[in-house]
């Protein structure tokens, strides 16, 4: 009796474990996420009406969010193009150096974000180190306009992302069983169709997840934009800051935040099915 | 003849010798096995022929081409790799035509053949099937089917079977030997397992440890005429005895210390000139158990007769193995079939027994 007791409790014991143990991130996502969410929706209808979200259908608007949504997806299409030949040699080519050549890769980005966009603006300034190079030898006469511009914008952001992009490749390349490429190259392929029809597929879903890791961040940027790109308001995250931080404004800000992210969400949303229908998986 | 044939191929990892100067010849149309322990280097010879490493030295033909230097991709060689490598972002059709897809051939021909070769592999209610959710031998059929359907020159299959439970590997050794009737392909199978290889091969090689290949020959030559204790004990039990070596014209006899005098033949060792022939060398006897007739009964006529105590008895169904002691010094083992057409007799512990055979089933061993 005692034992059958003590099994029945054993018994209820392993199977409340993992949702005990999920107890403190669901608490942790309800306080510091669910809540704000709903307490900005609030906000945004302070009145039981549209009214704070009709005036970003003008124009002016729409642009920023389609540059914003475009910026963010070449930031991430970049980031993909050249971290995956980067992740590619160090797994493949790097042999028994490969843990160190990935620590020399992620090095530069234990030292803080802003100081990596100040000195990008020092690099890229009208008396900038590329400017003077490129006077000095001859191949420009007047110096580029290379700062404030969207080119700086998705330059800089893609630096600043580059991590979030490599870290699931590597980890995704890293699992990729070596023998896929020598059955490839046994039945005939060449190294760019072994790539193409197994690599590129079989890590999928890292670069899936690098994908929106980049993108999604990218898409709220706000930092960078403000001190690389000139213009104050060509940025979803600038106005969402212009708005939230005004006192009399804070409805906009929130009206403007809960439309974008929904837009985020189709621009995700979108983007997984088409690479869905591309690889089929 | 599109002979595979290596001559003076050596190869090293990272400062370790595995191969060295191995010459092979595998014939052209032939099932031929390479036998050895794990980690003598059969493999490495299986990657070298599949172009998945290069030699150090050496070169390595098919028929009259030098392929040393050729890309695997280039090669006329295809590979049933060990647990497959099956693509498993890709169905069964497409892992099957992937070869005929990066050729470039046109969709309808892929078709038809990828179709075709699934029917005859069994898979036609799987075509569109995910291969992991195959079983073992349905996933070693796609793994055949992907490889041949090129038809290459030479299909090297890296122990296709080692993943399987012992039935469905014999049922699998059949269907290999009969695709390899069909095909005329040539296949160099690779296992350590003795069993798969005397079963499949028409031509086997067996390596040492050391890498170094020890004999070549048909299955039935190994097993009987082993050149060595260690083939003979790798490809099967054997009981090794060590003697002197007596030659007294054209006869040949080997004295066991405290065991006794047994005659033995020499007519293959002549012939083949072995060197070590000579009056009072130190050889090895072997002599395979079920070779050896054990019974309670006094014989005359055999080439040995050996009086011994029952040791221990293990019965596995078809055959019981005896363990029986001879002297003070050795133990035999023995095998006998339960055939039963004729009554047997009765054999237990410690019982007193004769053990008998005949001078033809003795081979002598230089080492």
């Amino acid at each position: 009796m005692n034992l059958l007791k003590k099994n029945v409790l054993k018994k209820i014991g392993d199977e409340a474990m993992p949702f005990a143990l999920g107890i403190p991130a669901f608490l942790w996502q309800i306080l510091f996420f669910y809540i704000p969410l709903l307490l900005v929706f609030i906000l945004s209808f302070p009145t039981f009406s549209w009214e704070y979200f009709t005036p970003f259908f003008a124009s002016e608007y729409v642009s920023v969010i389609v540059r914003t949504v475009l910026i963010a997806l070449s930031t991430a299409f970049f980031c993909l193009c050249i971290a995956y030949p980067i992740v590619y040699l160090i797994v493949f080519k790097g042999g028994r150096f490969k843990h160190m050549f990935f620590l020399f890769l992620l090095l530069p980005f234990l030292t803080t974000f802003l100081l990596h966009i100040y000195a990008w603006m020092f690099v890229l300034e009208r008396g900038g180190v590329i400017n003077v190079l490129l006077q000095s030898v001859g191949l420009i006469s007047e110096p580029l306009h290379l700062l404030n511009s969207s080119f700086a914008v998705i330059f800089v952001m893609v630096y600043c992302y580059l991590p979030f992009m490599i870290l699931p490749l590597y980890s995704s390349l890293e699992k990729f069983d070596k023998r896929f490429f020598e059955a490839s190259y046994d039945l005939g392929a060449t190294w760019w169709q072994t790539l193409w029809r197994v690599l590129i597929p079989l890590s999928f879903p890292g670069i899936r997840s690098g994908f929106f890791l980049v993108l999604v961040p990218a898409f709220g940027e706000f930092a960078i934009p403000e001190l690389v790109g000139g213009d104050k308001k060509m940025f979803v995250g600038s106005i969402i800051t212009h708005y939230t931080m005004g006192a009399q404004t804070a409805s906009l800000g929130a009206a403007f935040t809960l439309l974008t992210a929904f837009i985020l969400l189709i621009v995700v949303v979108a983007v997984y099915g088409i690479t869905v229908k591309i690889f089929k998986q | 003849m599109k002979d595979v044939i290596l001559r003076q191929v050596s190869k090293s990892y990272r400062g370790e010798q595995v191969l060295e100067k191995i010459n092979l010849t595998i014939p052209s149309g032939k099932f031929f096995a390479l036998l050895g322990p794990s980690g003598c280097g059969k493999t490495t010879i299986l990657r070298l022929i599949g172009g998945f490493e290069q030699v150090d030295a050496g070169t390595i033909f098919i028929g009259d081409t030098n392929i040393t230097d050729l890309p695997s991709n280039q090669r006329s060689v295809n590979t049933v790799f060990q647990n497959y490598a099956l693509f498993p972002h890709l169905n069964v059709f497409e892992n099957v035509a992937y070869s005929l897809r990066v050729r470039g051939v046109d969709e309808a021909t892929i078709k038809t053949r990828v179709m075709q070769l699934l029917k005859t592999f069994g898979l036609e209610r799987r075509v569109y099937a995910s291969v992991t959710e195959l079983s073992g031998g349905q996933q070693q059929r796609v793994a055949l089917a992907r490889a041949i359907i090129n038809e290459p020159a030479v299909l090297l299959l890296d122990e296709p079977l080692a993943a399987m439970d012992y039935r469905l590997r014999e049922k699998m050794l059949v269907e290999l030997i009969e695709l390899q009737d069909s095909l005329q392909t040539t296949f160099l199978y690779v296992t350590h397992d003795p069993f798969e290889a005397l079963t499949v091969a028409d031509q086997m090689a067996i390596m040492n440890a050391d890498g170094e290949i020890e004999q070549v020959g048909t299955p039935k030559e190994i097993y009987e005429f082993p050149v060595s204790a260690f083939v003979a004990k790798f490809v099967g039990p054997a009981n090794i005895l060590r003697g002197k070596l007596v030659l007294v014209d054209e006869t040949a006899q080997v004295i066991v210390p405290d065991l006794g005098m047994f005659p033995v033949d020499i007519v293959r060792q002549k012939e083949e000139n072995f060197g070590w022939l000579i009056n009072d060398r130190t050889v090895l006897l072997s002599i395979r158990p079920e070779k050896i007739l054990i019974t309670k009964r006094s014989l005359e006529g055999y080439a040995a007769k050996l009086e011994g105590i029952v040791h221990s008895i293990v019965y596995s169904g078809r055959s019981t193995e005896y363990i029986v002691r001879v002297g003070d010094s050795f133990t035999l083992r023995v095998f006998e079939q339960n055939e039963e057409h004729i009554a047997q007799e009765v054999i237990d512990y410690d019982d007193k027994v004769y053990l008998y055979w005949h001078q033809k089933n003795v081979v002598v061993l230089e080492r």
